[in-house]
C-alpha cells in the first residue's frame, strides 16, 4: 500500500508527464495550423532590404562565395513560391547582390535571366542580367548565346543577331553560334551578310551534317535574294506596261533584267503569270 | 661550508585592487641555508613564506634584494637543475597518469630513456605509489597526490629540495613516513628547505630554523639554541593527599575523583612534594617535566611582533 | 628538446579536450549537410558542396584554435600547474613555444581529419579526387596557425572569455581589410589618410590566406602570391609570439 508521500510523488510525476504530452500535441497542432496560412513572405525575405552587394561583401569576412550560394538558394526558393505575387519586383536587385558577392558564379546569371523571361515576362531585364554576367566573365560565351536565344524567341532578330555575333567572338563558342547568327541575319534581311556567313560555315564545316545545313541555308538565301530581284522586276514591268509579263523571259526581252538568275542547283525559278508570284523550284529545307 | 641558498634583504610589494594600492609583503627578508641541513621556515599565515619561496623559484620578481641558489640567480637554469620543489597544494596535470607525469618532468631535465625509466620506477617505489602507476592523476586522493608530488620533486636527484607545507594534508602514518623520508634524504647529503606551520614536526627534524612574521625574519638560528633546555614546570598526578596541603607546593589544574593534577613550578617543591606524598602514604601516578617547546617560543614571538 | 616535451604534453591535453570533438562533429555534420543543400540548387551542385566544405573547415578550425588556445596558458596559471613547471630548468619562452607547437600539432590533425572528410564528400559527388582543394585547406591551416598565436598571446594575461572575444575580433578585423582600403581611397590625403595607411600596414590582412573562391572556380593563381602569403603569415605569427614572450617574461605568478 502506498504511503501518502509516495502517492503524492506518484501523482506529481503523472502531472508532469501529462503536461509534457499536452504541450507536445499542442506544438504539433500549432505548427500545422501555421503552415496552412498562406505566406506573404518567406523567411529570409529581409535580404531584399540589403542596399548593395558591394558592402555586403565586406560583412561576409571572407566567406563571400558561401553567402552568394546561400542567397542564390534562397532566391530559388523565393521565386518558386507562387503565393508571393509581387516577387519579381526585386529580381534585378537580388541577382545583382549575388553577382557582387561572387561574380564568377555563372548559374545565378542564367537562372535569373530564365526567371525574368519566363515568369516575369521581362526580356529587357533578362538581357540586362546576362550582360552583367558577360561583363564579369568575358570568357563565358553562354551568356550572349542565351541572350540571343531569348531575343530570337521574342522575334527581336536584330538584337538576337548582335548577341550571336558577340558569341562568335568568344573563343570556345560552339559552331552553331555562327549558324544562328547567319539565320538571324537572314531574318533581318541582311542577305549579303547572311550569305557570307553561311558560306563560311559551309567552307569550314567539320562534318557532313553541318555542310548540309549550310548548303540548305545558302540555297534559301540565294533563293530569297533572287526571288526578291525577280519580284521587283515584275513590279517594274507592270508599272511600265500595265500588265503582268507572260513569262520571266519577257523581263529579259524588254531589258529590265540582264539575265535570269538561276537557283543554287541551276534550275529556273517558277513564275505564275496569273498572280505575278515567283518562287523557288525547291523548298529549301527539303533539299 | 658555502651557503646553498642565500637570500639578502628581499623586498616585495604587490599592487592590489582596481585603484592599485601597494601592499608590502616582504619587508627585508634575509636568510642563509647551509649544505646538508634541514632548514625550517616558519611563520603564521600571511607572513610571506610562500612569497619568499616564489621569489627564490623565479615565479615572482622581487622589488629589491639578492637571491643566490648555489651561487646562481633564480632564473638561471644551472641553479634549477639542482633543485626540486613540492608546492603547497599539489596542482598537477590531471589527465596524465602517474608514470606519464613523472616522465614529462624527466624530459625537462633531459634524462635519457633508460635513466628515466629506472628513476621513475625507483621514485614510485620510494613514495609507495607503484600500484597507481597507470592511474590518471584526476583519480588520486589528496595524500596520493602529495606522494607523487614528492616523487616529481626528486626526479632530478636534487641537492636542494623545497617543500612547501608538505605535511599538511597527511594522516599520522603519512606524516611519519614523510618525516622518515626527509631524514633519509638528509643522510644522503641533500639540503632540505621546509616551509611549515606544524611546529611539532619542525621540532622533530629541523637543524636550523628561521621565523618570519609580518614580512621580516625575526629570528634565525640552530633549533637547539632557540629552545632552552630549562624546565618550565612539572606536571604531577597524585592521589591520597588533602588538597589543602598542596597549596604552597603547586598549582592545581584539575581533579578527577581522588586524583589531583598539579603544576609544580620550583624544583625544590618537587622534592618536598615527593616527601609529603611518602609521608601521607599517598601515591604519585605520573611526573612529567615540561620544557619550552617551539610552540611556546613561536607564540611568544608572534605576539611580540 | 624541452620545447618538444611541452609541445607533446600540450598536444596530449588538447587532444583529450571534448570541445575539439564537439566541433569536429559539427564540421562533419556541416559537410554532410552540404550535400543536402546542394539538392536545392539549380545548376552546379558541386560548387555548393565545395563552398560549404571549405567554409566549415575554416570556421570550425578558427573556433578550435580560439576556444582551446585561449585556455592554454590561462589554465596553467589558474590551476597553478605552472608553479611546478617553471621551477624546472626551463625558460619561460620555451614554455610558450611548447604550448604553441602543441596546439598547432593538434590543429594540424583536426584540419587533416576535416579535410579528408571533405575530399571524400567531393569524391562521392564528382567521382574525382580534387587535389587543388588541398591548397585552399593548406592556407586555411596557415591562417589557423596565426590565430593560435593570437589566442595564446591573449591567454597570457586575460581570462578565457575575454581572450576569446579579442581573438575573434582579430579574426574579423583581419577580414575587413578591403573595407579599410575603400576608406583610404575615399579619404582626402592628409594626416587622416596617412594614419589609415599606417593602420592598414600593421593590421593583419587575413584575406591573404583566402583562396577559397578562386580554387572553387578553378581560377589560376600566381605562385608568387602563394609564396608571399605564406611568408606573410609566418612572419606575422613570429611577431605575435615575440609579443607574447615579452609580456609573459616579466609576469609575477601570485
Amino acid at each position: 500500500m502506498k504511503t501518502a508521500s509516495a502517492r503524492k510523488k506518484g501523482s506529481a510525476t503523472l502531472l508532469i508527464v501529462l503536461l509534457l504530452f499536452l504541450s507536445c500535441a499542442g506544438i504539433v497542432a500549432l505548427k500545422q495550423a501555421v503552415e496552412r496560412v498562406p505566406r506573404k513572405k518567406i523567411p529570409g525575405a529581409s535580404i531584399i532590404y540589403i542596399p548593395s552587394g558591394k558592402y555586403l561583401k565586406y560583412a561576409t569576412f571572407g566567406y563571400s562565395s558561401l553567402v552568394a550560394d546561400l542567397v542564390y538558394l534562397w532566391a530559388i526558393q523565393y521565386y518558386t513560391t507562387y503565393t508571393i505575387v509581387d516577387r519579381f519586383q526585386n529580381l534585378e536587385h537580388i541577382f545583382s547582390i549575388i553577382a557582387e558577392l561572387d561574380p564568377r558564379y555563372t548559374d545565378p546569371y542564367e537562372i535569373g535571366a530564365l526567371i525574368a523571361v519566363n515568369e516575369a515576362k521581362d526580356l529587357k531585364l533578362a538581357l540586362k542580367i546576362l550582360d552583367l554576367g558577360l561583363a564579369k566573365n568575358p570568357d563565358q560565351w553562354i551568356f550572349p548565346f542565351e541572350a540571343g536565344h531569348y531575343a530570337q524567341r521574342a522575334k527581336d532578330y536584330d538584337t538576337a543577331r548582335k548577341y550571336y555575333e558577340k558569341t562568335m567572338g568568344i573563343p570556345g563558342a560552339p559552331e552553331i553560334a555562327k549558324r544562328l547568327y547567319a539565320a538571324a541575319g537572314f531574318r533581318v534581311m541582311d542577305l549579303k551578310e547572311s550569305w557570307e556567313t553561311w558560306l563560311e560555315v559551309y567552307n569550314t564545316a567539320q562534318d557532313e551534317r553541318t555542310k548540309k545545313i549550310a548548303g540548305k541555308h545558302l540555297y534559301q538565301v540565294k533563293a530569297t535574294s533572287d526571288t526578291n530581284l525577280l519580284r521587283e522586276a515584275v513590279r517594274r514591268f507592270r508599272e511600265r506596261y500595265q500588265r503582268l509579263p507572260a513569262g520571266l523571259e519577257d523581263l529579259v526581252r524588254v531589258g529590265i533584267v540582264a539575265s535570269l538568275p538561276r537557283d543554287l542547283e541551276g534550275k529556273d525559278y517558277i513564275y505564275n503569270p496569273k498572280t505575278g508570284e515567283t518562287k523557288a523550284p525547291s523548298v529549301w529545307w527539303k533539299r | 661550508m658555502a651557503a646553498v641558498l642565500e637570500i639578502d634583504n628581499l623586498y616585495k610589494a604587490f599592487k592590489v585592487g582596481f585603484i592599485p594600492k601597494k601592499r608590502e609583503i616582504l619587508k627585508g627578508v634575509s636568510l642563509s641555508v647551509a649544505a646538508g641541513e634541514i632548514f625550517g621556515y616558519l611563520g603564521p599565515n600571511g607572513a610571506g613564506k610562500t612569497t619568499t619561496l616564489k621569489c627564490v623559484l623565479g615565479l615572482i620578481f622581487p622589488d629589491r634584494g639578492k637571491i643566490e641558489i648555489f651561487g646562481h640567480p633564480p632564473l638561471s637554469t644551472k641553479g634549477k637543475e639542482r633543485l626540486g620543489y613540492l608546492p603547497e597544494t599539489p596542482y598537477f596535470y590531471d589527465y596524465l597518469t602517474a608514470a606519464e607525469f613523472l616522465d614529462f618532468y624527466a624530459q625537462l631535465f633531459g634524462l635519457r630513456k633508460k635513466d628515466k625509466e629506472d628513476k621513475i620506477a625507483t621514485l614510485l617505489h620510494l613514495v609507495g605509489m607503484e600500484k597507481a602507476r597507470d592511474l590518471q592523476l584526476r583519480k588520486f586522493s589528496r595524500g596520493m597526490l602529495q606522494r607523487v608530488g614528492l616523487a616529481q620533486a626528486l626526479i632530478n636527484d636534487p641537492a636542494l629540495l623545497f617543500l612547501d607545507e608538505p605535511l599538511g594534508g597527511l594522516d599520522p602514518l603519512g606524516r611519519k613516513e614523510l618525516r622518515d623520508i626527509i631524514v633519509r634524504l638528509k643522510q644522503e647529503g641533500k639540503t632540505i628547505f621546509l616551509c611549515s606551520h606544524i611546529l611539532q614536526d619542525i621540532e622533530m627534524i629541523c637543524d636550523r630554523v628561521a621565523i618570519i612574521v609580518g614580512g621580516r625574519v625575526i629570528s634565525q638560528g640552530a633549533l637547539q639554541s632557540l629552545i632552552s633546555e630549562k624546565v618550565l614546570f612539572t606536571e604531577v598526578t597524585l592521589s591520597g593527599i588533602n588538597p589543602a596541603d598542596l597549596v604552597d607546593l603547586g598549582e592545581p589544574v584539575s581533579t578527577l575523583g581522588d586524583r589531583i593534577l598539579l603544576k609544580v613550578f620550583q624544583e625544590d617543591n618537587i622534592e618536598n612534594l615527593i616527601a609529603l606524598v611518602r609521608e601521607r602514604r599517598g601515591r604519585i601516578h605520573s611526573l612529567v617535566p615540561r620544557t619550552e617547546t617551539l610552540e611556546d617560543i613561536f607564540v611568544e614571538m608572534v605576539r611580540q611582533g | 628538446m624541452k620545447i618538444q616535451a611541452i609541445a607533446l604534453n600540450t598536444f596530449k591535453e588538447a587532444i583529450r579536450d571534448r570541445i575539439l570533438y564537439l566541433l569536429l562533429f559539427f564540421a562533419a555534420v556541416a559537410l554532410a549537410f552540404s550535400r543536402l543543400l546542394a539538392v536545392l540548387t539549380v545548376g552546379d551542385r558541386v560548387k555548393i558542396i565545395k563552398d560549404v566544405g571549405l567554409a566549415s573547415i575554416s570556421i570550425f578550425g578558427v573556433l578550435m584554435a580560439i576556444l582551446i588556445g585561449t585556455g592554454l596558458v590561462y589554465k596553467e596559471i589558474d590551476k597553478k600547474t605552472i608553479y611546478t613547471l617553471l621551477s624546472k630548468p626551463i625558460q619561460r619562452w620555451q614554455f610558450l613555444l611548447g604550448k604553441f607547437f602543441g596546439l598547432v600539432l593538434t590543429l594540424f590533425i583536426m584540419t587533416l581529419a576535416m579535410g579528408l572528410i571533405f575530399l571524400v564528400v567531393v569524391l562521392l559527388h564528382t567521382g574525382k579526387l580534387e587535389g587543388r582543394m588541398l591548397l585552399a585547406i593548406l592556407f586555411i591551416f596557415l591562417e589557423l596557425v596565426l590565430i593560435t598565436a593570437v589566442a595564446i598571446l591573449f591567454s597570457c594575461f586575460s581570462t578565457p572569455i575575454l581572450s576569446s572575444i579579442f581573438s575573434l575580433s582579430f579574426y574579423l578585423i583581419g577580414h575587413l581589410s578591403w573595407g579599410l582600403e575603400t576608406l583610404i581611397q575615399k579619404t582626402r590625403s592628409g594626416a587622416a589618410r596617412m594614419a589609415l595607411r599606417g593602420l592598414s600596414a600593421i593590421l593583419p590582412d587575413l584575406e591573404n590566406f583566402n583562396f577559397k573562391t578562386e580554387i572553387v572556380h578553378g581560377l589560376a593563381i600566381d605562385p608568387k602570391f602563394y609564396f608571399f602569403s605564406a611568408l606573410y603569415g609566418l612572419v606575422y605569427t613570429l611577431f605575435i609570439l615575440a609579443l607574447a614572450v615579452l609580456i609573459f617574461k616579466k609576469r609575477d605568478f601570485v
